[in-house]
């Protein structure tokens, strides 16, 4: 038999008219009465408020405030967990120590963070900045701790005999050896950084996508809550888009 | 039948001796068989403590209704949970309510309106601060969409501040720590964080829901207290709503007449001081069977009080349209 792949355009064809599909069977469903409205609204009044929202500008400034706060948060607990991770993955000694800290804070929702923060840094920025770095720095430091354990030690071993220093080892061998797997776990928790800001929008926010769902809950403005959720899709999607490009960027080697 | 709470603890007494010597020794078994099985929505806040109090002395029971208490941070999760059907009857903050008939939703009814809280609830600002007008520039924490935020948007804006105040979301558990510490200046809130702000040193009350702008003329709050019944249940148990809503006025009369009695009950439920718990009783206006057709009526101030207030929903930006509040209300069973 012989079985031809399928050109790209033809997948994309087939991507494209099943979101058609599922958003006219959506439609026909609220329209038809199937599901009522007021438990799920029908796209075209989630495209009515978008359009509404990006016309009087809050749609814009709501999903500015929270990349602001995913971004920030999520730099901050990157450049903390590479270098310690880094350390923690080539020594045993400090593994043992952090090890039991650690797993204790892996476990912890953002949300749980949010009492302590507000005590920490009052209704603040910096409250929010935090709930997204405390729910992200452990995961980030583990993927980091694995990816730095898995580097041949062959490498280091021969890096070693060369003369290298311990510093040097650290930062010629295992910080590009380790990078494709750091990276491709710090696109997953980018991911997570996002339900970090929800959470983090819960308290004393004024403006977010996460405080945009939250209000829009208390008033049963379920266009608005799905408007959110779309929106958090759409902005995930576009970060993990530049977060590829620069992967492509900086590990060009590895092509 | 208007049973004092002594006659219904001695008929419970007698109920549950009864049903100890038929062998029906289980607590739950005690239940009468026929009893209806009602899920109420609650919380620790004020508008509950009928419900409460028909529970616990044994008033509901004795009527024949088995209340299940459910409870709700927010009226909003109230009010969700009626709308998915896990909630028969619920006391709810009406802008829930009111957020709910702007989208049209026609699973619900107002029944009844236990009481008027005009005095637990209100505006704190630090001494030092003697006007609206010494809050320009200052951080106000309330918990957006509750009846408080309705209060203080309706004070800045009639004192000319909507631009000039930076008004925080706050949720009400953690406005009394977010004043303590500093984070904001000023604070508005309801019982029973209201108790707690107030009790802090350094605080003053600078405006309750007595000052708000509809409160003069029709006697409505920025959030009065509504009971609603869920539509599909309560069209299959007319007869239990109209023994329930009783029985719950008679636990209003307690609480207006006897409140030193009902807080006894209630403290387990609020975990009030007495001394708080009384005052807090006593700061709210409870309303009688006889008087619900009246403020309920149809046209009438209390009632134009509540549809000018959906109004005002719209001008602050809270809901899309002005629901006609009229069609949600349903006195047949009173």
């Amino acid at each position: 038999m012989n079985h031809r792949q399928p050109s790209r355009a033809t997948l994309l064809g087939v991507g494209f008219a099943s979101v058609i599909v599922f958003l006219l069977a959506w439609e026909a469903a609220c329209r038809t009465g199937i599901v009522d409205a007021l438990f799920l609204p029908p796209p075209s009044a989630v495209a009515e408020k978008i359009v509404a929202m990006m016309a009087d500008g809050t749609l814009l400034a709501n999903v500015l405030a929270s990349t602001r706060r995913v971004m920030t948060g999520f730099i901050a607990a990157t450049v903390v967990a590479i270098p310690l991770g880094i350390v923690l993955g080539t020594s045993s000694y400090a593994r043992a120590a952090f090890d039991p800290i650690l797993s204790f804070l892996r476990p912890l929702p953002s949300m749980s963070w949010i009492p302590l923060s507000l005590l920490w840094f009052g209704i603040s920025e910096t409250q929010k900045y935090s709930i997204v770095f405390m729910g992200t720095f452990a995961p980030a430091l583990v993927y980091v701790i694995e990816a730095t354990r898995n580097v041949d030690p062959l490498l280091i071993r021969a890096a070693r005999n060369l003369g290298a220093s311990r510093w040097q080892v650290m930062r010629e061998v295992i910080l590009p050896a380790s990078l494709p797997q750091i990276l491709s776990g710090l696109k997953i928790i980018l991911g997570l950084s996002w339900t970090c800001v929800i959470s983090a929008e819960l308290v004393a926010a004024r403006e977010g996508l996460g405080f945009l769902i939250m209000n829009g809950k208390e008033f049963f403005q379920t266009e608005v809550v799905v408007l959110g959720m779309v929106m958090i899709s759409v902005t995930v999607l576009v970060t993990d888009i530049v977060f590829r490009a620069i992967e492509r960027k900086v590990l060009g080697w590895q092509a | 039948m208007n049973l004092s709470r002594r006659k219904f603890l001695h008929t419970s007494a007698a109920m549950s001796a009864a049903a100890a010597a038929g062998g029906l020794s289980l607590p739950g078994m005690a239940r009468a068989a026929d009893a209806t099985t009602i899920q109420y929505g609650g919380s620790a806040w004020l508008g509950h403590y009928p419900a409460y109090l028909a529970m616990k002395s044994g008033a509901l029971s004795a009527a024949g209704i088995d209340q299940q208490w459910q409870s709700f941070g927010t009226s909003s999760a109230r009010m969700s949970a009626v709308l998915s059907g896990g909630i028969d009857i619920a006391c709810t903050g009406i802008v829930s309510a009111l957020a709910l008939m702007a989208r049209g939703s026609k699973h619900f009814s107002i029944v009844a309106v236990p009481e008027s809280f005009g005095k637990v609830e209100g505006l704190f600002v630090r001494d030092g601060v003697n006007s609206l007008q010494d809050l320009k520039g200052k951080k106000l924490g309330v918990t957006f969409a509750s009846s408080a935020h309705l209060l203080v948007l309706d004070l800045l804006g009639s004192a000319g501040l909507s631009n000039d105040v930076t008004v925080l979301n706050v949720p009400a558990p953690e406005i009394p720590g977010a004043i303590q510490s500093g984070q904001i200046d000023a604070a508005a809130a309801w019982t029973p964080q209201f108790n707690r702000i107030r009790a802090m040193s350094g605080m003053k009350l600078l405006a309750d829901d007595t000052q708000f702008s509809l409160y003069k003329k029709y006697n409505v709050t920025p959030g009065p207290d509504v009971l609603i019944v869920r539509n599909a249940w309560a069209e299959k148990n007319g007869e239990a709503v109209r023994k329930y809503l009783k029985v719950y006025f008679d636990a209003c009369q307690t609480l207006r007449d006897k409140p030193d009695e009902a807080a006894r009950s209630l403290i387990p439920l609020t975990g009030m001081s007495a001394l708080d718990q009384i005052e807090t009783i006593k700061g709210a206006d409870w309303y009688n069977l006889a008087q619900q057709t009246q403020l309920l009526k149809s046209p009438g101030n209390y009632a134009d009080g509540l549809q000018r207030l959906a109004e005002m929903l719209v001008t602050y930006k809270q809901i899309d349209k002005a629901p006609a509040v009229r069609q949600w209300v349903n006195t047949s069973y009173l």
